[in-house]
């Protein structure tokens, strides 16, 4: 999904957006050059696994043998990347030579991940303590339910069923572009609101920590803290119990949100207490990899307009709703037909056809996403078809001019309005003529200026 | 939504198949002549390198199969492994993957010897790279039919032995088998010669065969060249051996030769004419003599 | 010829009938023109070449010399020659240019290569104008060949006849293709010959037409058998043909009763009226070579014969049978049946319809043939067998049916590879030269421990820290970019890519062109050893000229392409320069030789 590498791009701009000193402070963190590494395009990890032994500086002219002529937008992009990052130090000699260096720091931290491979941030707790642990299933379930629920408060606050410990100031926060609310109205899904829903889970999850982090300032919180926190929570291992002791004051309280978006689940013991991430958190630095991920879809589409989705979400119900008719909802099956009708309420809400037939295919279903095309070509026609139906109607602002005093003047007019791409329609017997209304003026001034 | 997907690979997720030639004759007795890379030393740049790979991307695999002089088998499964972190590592001087890896190298060098036959081999003791490509391509299949989502498989082969010309068909079976599902195959030779197999390996499969100059810097050659995942190879120049001689030589002096005799049967190939073949046995018919066959092709221009 | 012009006594005429204008005809590069002796004549002609299409010439031996050119707007000249000589040489001359003309229009124009027939074709072959058609096509169709063609046929390096000798494959297939259609039956059913009455006598007449009686031997194999039986020696031809018609009528009349009654008294007759045996034995023999699997009872819903009037009409009349006279009836499903054998069978009419006596001779000696290929029914009879075992067996129950097979023996596979083996490593030990392969004075056991301890004592001591060193890994790092940057220009990107590609296009074509070029003549010089007449000597020392004239082209191409590619133009003209230069030492080394051997016969006659 191209949303994702949007989503997840933006946030490493933001990391990369961090001044020099604070990015090189968490570079300190050998989880955080993990990660950082492992968000770079492939070209980018290759260039620096192959400086990662190497401490003189190389020079770009060095670098750019390796490369194909096809490749070279590529290479420029992995070196730009490597920059901004400050994984690359970039020098430049006498001779204007470039030539780059690997961060030190960044180096042997890697350096280190090789020799003793990859370890947890954190020592589990013995399961002597930890009484019983959810198993990942139930994890998983749990961390499902929390997101879906926070999702469903995020889009339709009234619909929530449990409320969130975020205050409503921050949900005001995550809800902004997303929700558009008009006076006393309930508020609506904006385009962007759209998009945002048929997202993967990743990339929402992404977009909400990226708005979580951009206004962490506000709440008295470092925001480079806040980025190396949460990319060393995704190097901890999903299901396992770690003490919540082993974390500051400022991680704790950032824990309670963490846990109300499902990423971790918090459990109290007799005496201690505990966080066990989930694999919504351990996936958090995967997502992160430029690379394109894709995800089983769920719904078929034939060719009479039925729609078969394969999921027991609310929240995919009520997606399909928004373009289709829901006719009926099976445990695992919900099924629905596209209508003009649904697909006129979609448009009026802003939603275009591309986003619904890319949300489509998109999700096909595996057995269905063998094929091509996906989605049956009569369908995607049609919901194309509908939309301009819609628009069949183009209005234009404009001015209606008549009784001019004689046929010169009113030709003289039509000239002068068609030379300036005004011209919308001209009546020569009845000497009548309209004028888009962008030009009323400059037309008002040469009527004018032909009276004198 | 739904379920976090099972599987998320994209394009540059690798599977790394790392065949390791763990032939004794060739890593102990006057081994400092064959390679100047003695085993401990060669297997910290081969671990090193599993880990930089493992490094790169969270869905990398890799997978290390032994190739023995009378077995092989899997090593070390980097995605079988994931779950059993508890077994901590053994004494924090290297890594779980090493230790774990390590272990299982010992039990097969066992098992392998039990396996051998005579008691001093001679000529050339050649390891099972054929057996060992085998195993490689067959978990790589089973890795293609587990789903549409799999990583991009490819094979190294670090290979130190001779060419065991036994193995021919196998070997040749094995890369037309690897060509065919489009798993590259990389050779990094670390012996004394070339490998003319693995040669034809690389080149038929599109991977890349390398022999590294200076064997104290393996690492280097395998982050730098062996490291680069499929998809960063279409942009990328790697290096590639100056050619690789197809000729056939003749089985009867062993020269290479530019036009020969083959036989029909097996494909030998013969520098001269012979009334038998000589791998086969089949009786080759009386050829026309030289007089009878010019004479019939000379016919033909000058009606 | 080689002066470019010829001047030739000849006749002009427009028509072939027309008696001609006695002149002298003379033919340059460009066109031709024909002086009448009689210089108040109208003929006087001034033809450019440009609008001549092709010639035409009749054969040797025919009546006169004549040779045709046809124009593009359709029409011709006509000129006769005196003697055949006179005329091949203008017909030779005329083809060289016609075939440099067409060589200069592009070939896709009008397809007609037509006349590249040229000066050499010939001086014994005299070709048949399918021949010459299927040669022409072959060479419309394939721009490589016809380039070929252009270059060394047009220029008189080979010989029409040699050119194609090496390419007997090509005409054959082609001629196959265009095997002609054989004419069959017609399917109309003339077999019935149909009696002619006047309507006033009584008189029938049945009219018989060599076709027709064909076809009668075809359908009615007892008639065939009859005759050849009867006539001559029994009775004349008219009376056979009297009889038969005779039977005929009686059947066409249905007059059962008096046919029955006639065959008793004329044992002749009998034989057309009864049911023709041969004709039965054969309907024996196809209902046996029916598909035993076939499933004939899903089929017996179909019978309309049950229905009412569903029979079948003949002549409009409803056929009834009559169970005491079945002997001597014929039902219409009887010859509907086998017209239809007779027409599928695809008997053609290729004899000379003439004599009777020949037709029923030929046709006995197909069915000769036909025989022989009963005798195989039996075998195929037996395959049916098989068959039906087949279709009806339970396949689990069944050994599995494996093909008889040789395995192959490789009694040494070492030797099978080694040989590979020795080979690689002689090309690509390059630097290694010194190194022993594998020093295996180690017995298994010694090998194996110390191996096992090179393990463990790893295990002890963790990874060596860190990996590789920096100066090492920088020297790498150098050390294949240098290689890269090296080999960049020497090689395709991939090594798939042929080297090829990279070139410009008209250098590659150039090459390509040359290197076909090439191995043409080489394959002519070739098989022209060892040189037995002087012939071959003369096409030996043809090609060798042409050979040598392709030295300073490929020169040429290396020094016309730019400095990049020099390096890998050079690599590849090299083979080809290799594969001249061996023709040439050979070439020198068979003229010393005869030279030694045969000083007094200098012209290579051995």
């Amino acid at each position: 999904m191209p949303q994702v590498k949007i989503i997840a791009k933006n946030f490493m701009d933001m990391v990369a957006a961090l001044p020099a000193l604070k990015l090189d402070m968490l570079y300190d963190n050998g989880f955080i050059c993990e990660a950082v590494l492992r968000s770079l395009p492939p070209l980018a990890k290759k260039y620096v696994l192959q400086m990662l032994y190497i401490d003189n500086s190389i020079p770009a002219k060095s670098m750019e043998e390796w490369v194909l002529a096809e490749g070279l937008s590529k290479h420029k992009n992995a070196i730009d990347r490597l920059t901004q990052l400050r994984v690359f130090l970039e020098t430049v000699d006498r001779k204007k030579e470039t030539s780059y260096i690997l961060n030190p720091k960044f180096q042997s931290n890697l350096r280190k991940y090789l020799m003793y491979g990859g370890v947890s941030p954190r020592e589990p707790m013995p399961s002597s303590v930890t009484v019983r642990l959810p198993s990942l299933e139930d994890l998983e379930a749990y961390a499902l339910e929390q997101w879906e629920s926070f999702l469903l408060q995020l889009i339709s606050p009234s619909q929530a069923d449990k409320p969130t410990n975020f205050s409503s100031s921050v949900m005001k926060v995550f809800q902004r572009g997303l929700l558009s609310q008009r006076d006393k109205e309930a508020p609506r899904l904006t385009e962007k609101g759209f998009q945002f829903l048929l997202m993967d889970t990743n990339a929402q999850l992404w977009y909400i920590i990226r708005e979580y982090i951009s206004n962490s300032e506000d709440r008295g919180v470092d925001s480079a803290d806040l980025i190396s926190f949460l990319l060393e929570l995704s190097f901890h291992v999903a299901g396992e119990a770690y003490n919540l002791n082993t974390l500051t004051e400022v991680q704790r309280n950032t824990f309670k949100d963490l846990a109300d978006l499902g990423l971790v689940k918090l459990q109290q013991g007799r005496k201690e207490s505990w966080f066990i991430p989930t694999k919504l958190a351990t996936n958090l630095s995967v997502s992160l990899s430029d690379s394109s991920s894709r995800k089983q879809g769920f719904v078929v589409v034939e060719t009479n307009f039925r729609t078969y989705a394969y999921s027991s979400s609310k929240l995919h119900c009520e997606i399909l709703r928004l373009f289709s008719r829901v006719e009926y909802q099976l445990p695992n099956l919900i099924v629905g037909a596209i209508t003009k009708e649904s697909l006129y309420s979609a448009f009026q809400n802003g939603i275009s056809s591309e986003q619904i037939i890319s949300f489509l295919q998109q999700n096909a279903h595996p057995r269905v996403a063998e094929r091509t095309p996906s989605v049956p070509e009569n369908v995607t026609d049609q919901i194309r078809l509908w939309e301009t139906d819609l628009n069949r109607v183009e209005m234009t602002p404009a001015h209606l001019y008549d009784e001019f005093p004689s046929k010169d003047v009113f030709e003289a007019a039509c000239d002068y309005a068609r030379d300036n791409g005004g011209l919308l329609w001209d009546d020569s017997k009845r000497m009548r003529l309209v004028v888009k209304a962008e030009i009323h003026m400059q037309m008002r001034e040469y009527l004018r200026r032909q009276k004198q | 939504m739904a379920s976090i997907p099972s599987k998320l690979y994209s394009d540059d997720v690798s599977l790394l198949m790392l065949l390791l030639d763990t032939n004794p004759f060739l890593w102990t007795g006057a081994n400092t002549t064959t390679t100047s890379l003695p085993f401990p030393g060669f297997l910290t740049h081969v671990l090193s390198f599993l880990n930089s790979i493992l490094l790169l991307n969270q869905l990398n695999q890799v997978v290390v199969i032994a190739t023995g002089v009378n077995s092989c088998d899997y090593i070390y499964d980097s995605s079988s492994s994931l779950q059993k972190t508890a077994d901590s590592s053994e004494n924090g001087r290297m890594p779980i993957l090493c230790s774990r890896l390590l272990s299982k190298l010992e039990e097969f060098v066992i098992e392998d010897e039990r396996l051998s036959k005579d008691d001093s081999p001679e000529g050339i003791v050649s390891s099972l790279l054929s057996g060992s490509l085998s195993l490689a391509l067959c978990y790589i299949q089973r890795v293609f039919r587990s789903g549409p989502l799999h990583p991009q498989p490819r094979i190294l082969c670090l290979q130190g032995s001779p060419d065991g010309p036994e193995q021919y068909v196998a070997i040749m079976n094995a890369i037309f088998s690897a060509q065919r599902s489009m798993v590259p195959i990389d050779s990094c030779v670390i012996g004394a010669q070339h490998s003319a197999f693995l040669q034809q390996a690389s080149y038929i499969t599109g991977g890349v065969y390398l022999k590294p100059q200076l064997p104290d810097g393996l690492f280097q050659y395998l982050s730098t060249v062996f490291a680069t995942d499929l998809l960063s190879r279409n942009f990328l120049r790697l290096p590639k051996p100056v050619g690789v001689d197809f000729r056939a030589s003749c089985f009867c002096h062993k020269k290479t030769i530019d036009m020969g005799y083959i036989c029909s049967v097996c494909l030998s190939i013969f520098c001269k004419h012979h009334k038998k073949c000589s791998t086969c046995g089949s009786v080759f018919g009386q050829a026309l003599g030289d007089t009878s066959s010019t004479d019939r092709k000379r016919k033909t221009p000058e009606t | 010829m080689a002066a470019g012009q010829v001047v030739m006594r000849a006749k002009y005429k427009t028509s072939v009938k027309d008696p001609g204008i006695p002149g002298v005809l003379k033919m340059t590069w460009d066109k031709f023109i024909f002086t009448p002796n009689d210089p108040r004549s109208s003929g006087k002609l001034d033809v450019g070449f440009k609008s001549i299409k092709g010639h035409m010439f009749s054969k040797e031996g025919s009546k006169k010399a004549l040779l045709n050119l046809t124009q593009y707007q359709g029409g011709g000249y006509i000129f006769e020659f005196d003697k055949f000589p006179d005329r091949d040489v203008c017909r030779d001359f005329v083809g060289k240019v016609l075939g440099k003309l067409q060589s200069v229009v592009p070939s896709g124009q009008d397809a007609k290569v037509v006349s590249e027939r040229s000066p050499a074709t010939v001086q014994d072959e005299q070709l048949s104008p399918e021949e010459m058609e299927r040669r022409i096509k072959l060479l419309r169709d394939a721009s490589e060949l016809q380039k070929l063609h252009k270059e060394f046929v047009i220029t008189g390096i080979l010989t029409e006849a040699e050119f194609w000798a090496t390419r007997k494959k090509l005409l054959d297939v082609d001629g196959s293709k265009t095997s002609k259609q054989r004419v069959g039956f017609k399917s109309a059913m003339l077999a019935d010959v149909r009696p002619l009455t006047d309507g006033r006598t009584n008189k029938v007449t049945f009219s018989l037409t060599p076709e027709i009686i064909h076809q009668i031997f075809a359908e009615k194999p007892a008639v065939h058998q009859a005759y050849l039986n009867f006539v001559p020696s029994k009775m004349s031809e008219k009376d056979f043909w009297t009889k038969y018609c005779r039977a005929e009528y009686l059947h066409r009349t249905k007059n059962a009763v008096a046919a029955a009654a006639e065959a008793a008294e004329d044992e002749e007759l009998a034989v057309f009226l009864k049911d023709d045996d041969i004709l039965a034995q054969e309907a024996r023999q196809k209902i046996r070579r029916v598909d035993p699997t076939l499933d004939m009872e899903a089929d017996e819903g179909d019978d309309y014969m049950h229905l009412l009037d569903h029979g079948i009409l003949r002549d409009g009349i409803k056929e009834t049978t009559d169970l005491q006279y079945e002997l001597y009836k014929r039902t219409l499903s009887q010859d509907l049946n086998r017209h239809a054998a007779v027409v599928l069978e695809g008997r053609a009419l290729e004899m000379e319809l003439g004599d009777t006596r020949t037709v029923a001779e030929a046709l006995a000696r197909s069915k000769q043939a036909e025989l022989a290929t009963k005798i195989s029914d039996e075998n195929a009879y037996q395959e049916r067998l098989e068959r039906a075992s087949r279709m009806t067996e339970i396949e689990d129950l069944q050994a599995p049916r494996t093909l008889p097979f040789a395995p192959l023996c490789i009694k040494d596979p070492r030797e099978y590879f080694d040989s590979q083996q020795a080979n690689a490593l002689k090309a690509l030990g390059d630097a290694v030269a010194g190194t022993r392969p594998m020093n295996c004075t180690l017995s298994t056991e010694e090998a194996y421990g110390s191996f096992r301890e090179l393990i463990s004592e790893m295990r002890a001591a963790g990874l060596s820290d860190p990996v590789v060193k920096p100066e090492v890994s920088l020297k790498v790092l150098n050390g294949l970019t240098q290689h890269l940057s090296s080999t960049k220009y020497n090689l395709g990107k991939s090594a798939q890519e042929s080297v090829l590609d990279t070139l410009p296009k008209s250098t590659k074509e150039e090459l390509l062109h040359h290197w076909t070029s090439i191995q043409e003549l080489l394959k002519h010089f070739w098989s022209s050893y060892p040189i037995t007449t002087s012939y071959l000597y003369d096409k030996v020392s043809r090609i060798k000229d042409a050979m040598s004239h392709i030295y300073p082209k490929l020169q040429e191409i290396k020094e016309s392409v730019q400095s990049d590619f020099r390096h890998q133009v050079s690599l590849l003209v090299q083979p080809m320069l290799q594969a001249l230069d061996a023709a040439f030492a050979h070439y020198d080394a068979d003229l010393q030789k005869r030279s030694t051997r045969s000083g007094d016969r200098p012209n290579g006659f051995v």
